[in-house]
């Protein structure tokens, strides 16, 4: 009777409730397997390294395998001493901690102004060109952007270089990717290089939907043409502002939008800068897979991923009374 | 009266002020397209340079001694090419098996039906916020065998967490009559998914294979950590190693110039090894040029839906 009433699409009559529930399993078998197939790849890649952060707190003995995340020695806080007090400890932190600001205070605003000014263009074609352009660097790894960099860069006959001294304006070249100093402005730079038009897809969108009647009142008003971008575009694309710089806010010792330290500070870093260039993330590689100490890295990236947890929290707590709109 | 007053008012407005405005803009957006073409371009003539011609300098805008031979050595070369070969098979075989698997979930999710939907979601959200971090990953990885195999490039990278909320809300725009008519002929779910709803997704599919193709072209990341042997690199990894390496000589304070034509008059060639350099980045930034402006309408539309409703 209740098999009759179900339809095919998992049976919504509920004459037998006790069996209800293995009937309509049985009708969707199929769909189950195919979300159980996620929830195995999730709990094997997802939520077993998340168990394995215990190993932060012991002495991980490879050998032992994964049994190894529980059975390894327990010796409490000691990597998270150890690293507070490694003299290494102050630079990196200040490094990521910089990097990460420096970034949020120029890769966050750029694609916005971006996307204001692309709005304002009013040669359509060429307006679409510029736009499928700037998207393309999003598109291409850090490794190209780096060889990119080493040839413009480069004290011997990179581009800059070597133009900066044939116009006369220096007569030595400058060591941009071997100088501590110029680490932390070539990597703002070129992330703000690297996802300015990709970042701005999202507020040209939020721009498209402005009610175009706002304007024309505007105009009659005689509003003029900032005063348009300043008091209408602007606060219409509010919302959507606070959303991206939650999300920005969200991975922001990752390095913001783009989450570029890590790439930065292995690729672009190296002996001479590394006093500016190193960070967290690329600490605990270094330690972790390439000196093998794992559970002391594992104590660095559970650190990080702390600060960032408290973050991300903060601010969506922080907008949600500010603005009524979060993230979640 | 006025009407007509206010209309010439409003256009000798317009032409004043906002004649100034679109000169401005018209000149900064000039200056991006250049900042953003330009290196490209710059690496494009190199590699068509003599690299010893090349490397006294002084080429901005074409070719000085136009060679091909720099391609030449990058197609003969013993690393290269099956460096290239390892590339192009991950990012076929990892996309294709991506976007089904992830699809395939996503499609099973977005039933609103679907027994314990609510769990698969939440443990999706979680997963997604929080992380173990690359440490416990690397040794889940070794524990699992998939370290130094050619898998490690593929399993890992089935499913995305991020392409499956894309495509769940896509496949929950599709209307439910197609699927149900579909289930009256008698199709089960497995013949939905592949004869209905991926040729009517193809706009999210397309999005998202871009996406995974182009995350599996650039991967250095898994060959330098997961993979030893020389047979497993990838051209994005020895292109890295490429360009580390120039860029330490750069900074030990050897001369690039004197070097790399001191080392190519050794073995009497044309080429250096940034010349070599430069072609590589070519032919590993070409593919993404060719593919990426055909699918800009629907990875746009894919953005907006992952950022606004994510």
């Amino acid at each position: 009777m209740a098999q009759m009433n179900a339809t095919a699409k998992g049976g919504t009559a509920r004459r037998k409730p006790g069996n209800n529930i293995w009937f309509r399993l049985r009708q969707q078998w199929m769909l189950q397997v195919f979300a159980l197939m996620g929830v195995a790849f999730m709990i094997l890649f997802s939520y077993i390294p998340m168990v394995g952060i215990v190993l932060a707190f012991n002495n991980f003995k490879p050998k032992l395998g994964l049994a190894g995340f529980f059975t390894s020695p327990w010796v409490g806080f000691k990597w998270f001493r150890e690293f507070l007090f490694d003299s290494q400890f102050w630079p990196i932190f200040r490094n990521t901690i910089v990097l990460s600001l420096l970034k949020l205070a120029f890769s966050f605003p750029v694609p916005i102004l971006f996307a204001l000014t692309l709005n304002e263009m009013r040669m359509l074609k060429i307006k679409r060109v510029i736009q499928t352009v700037s998207y393309l660097p999003h598109f291409i790894s850090w490794v190209i952007v780096h060889g990119i960099l080493v040839s413009f860069l480069n004290s011997s006959n990179g581009v800059i270089n070597t133009a900066l001294k044939q116009l006369g304006l220096i007569d030595k070249s400058l060591p941009f990717l071997s100088s501590p100093d110029y680490f932390w402005g070539v990597a703002v730079i070129s992330d703000i290089w690297k996802e300015m038009g990709w970042w701005a897809i999202i507020f040209l969108a939020a721009i498209a939907g402005v009610d175009v009647t706002m304007y024309e009142a505007a105009i009659v008003d005689g509003a003029s043409r900032m005063q348009r971008i300043l008091h209408i575009t602007l606060p219409a694309i509010r919302p959507t502002i606070m959303v991206v710089l939650i999300m920005s806010l969200g991975n922001l010792l990752g390095g913001g939008l783009g989450g570029s330290n890590f790439e930065q500070a292995y690729l672009l870093g190296n002996s001479s800068n590394y006093a500016k260039s190193e960070v967290l993330q690329a600490y605990t590689l270094r330690v972790g897979l390439e000196n093998g100490r794992f559970s002391y890295a594992a104590a660095v990236s559970l650190m990080q991923s702390l600060i960032s947890v408290f973050l991300v929290v903060t601010s969506n707590f922080v907008s949600i009374k500010l603005t009524d709109s979060g993230l979640f | 009266m006025s009407d007509s007053i206010l209309k010439r008012k409003n256009k000798i407005r317009r032409t004043s002020e906002d004649n100034i405005i679109s000169v401005i803009i018209f000149i900064v957006m000039m200056l991006v397209f250049i900042l953003t073409v330009y290196p490209f371009y710059y690496c494009f003539i190199l590699s068509f340079n003599e690299g010893i011609n090349a490397s006294i300098g002084g080429i901005y805008f074409w070719p000085r001694k136009f060679t091909l031979e720099n391609y030449e050595q990058v197609f003969s070369n013993k690393q290269l090419v099956p460096a290239f070969g390892v590339s192009i098979m991950r990012t076929i075989v990892g996309t294709l098996l991506s976007v089904t698997f992830t699809g395939m979930v996503a499609f099973a999710v977005s039933h609103k039906y679907l027994i314990g939907r609510t769990l698969y979601t939440n443990m999706m959200i979680v997963a997604m916020y929080f992380g173990g971090g690359m440490i416990p990953y690397f040794i889940l990885i070794k524990n699992l065998g998939l370290y130094n195999t050619f898998w490690v490039y593929i399993i890992p990278a089935l499913f995305s967490i991020w392409n499956c909320i894309l495509m769940m809300n896509f496949f929950r725009s599709i209307p439910d009559a197609l699927e149900e008519s579909a289930r009256i002929d008698g199709a089960n779910d497995l013949v939905i998914f592949f004869r209905i709803i991926v040729p009517v997704s193809m706009p999210i599919i397309a999005t998202i294979m871009l996406f995974n193709g182009v995350g599996h072209w650039n991967d250095w990341y898994t060959t330098a950590f997961y993979t030893r042997n020389k047979e497993l690199r990838t051209a994005s990894f020895i292109l890295k190693e490429l360009i580390s390496k120039a860029n330490l000589t750069s900074i030990t304070g050897a001369d690039n110039t004197a070097t790399a034509a001191r080392a190519a008059d050794a073995a009497a060639q044309n080429f250096t090894a940034e010349s070599l350099r430069m072609a590589t980045m070519i032919v590993v930034v070409i593919p993404i040029i060719c593919v990426y402006p055909f699918l800009q309408k629907y990875f746009v539309k894919g953005v907006m839906v992952g950022s606004i409703k994510g």
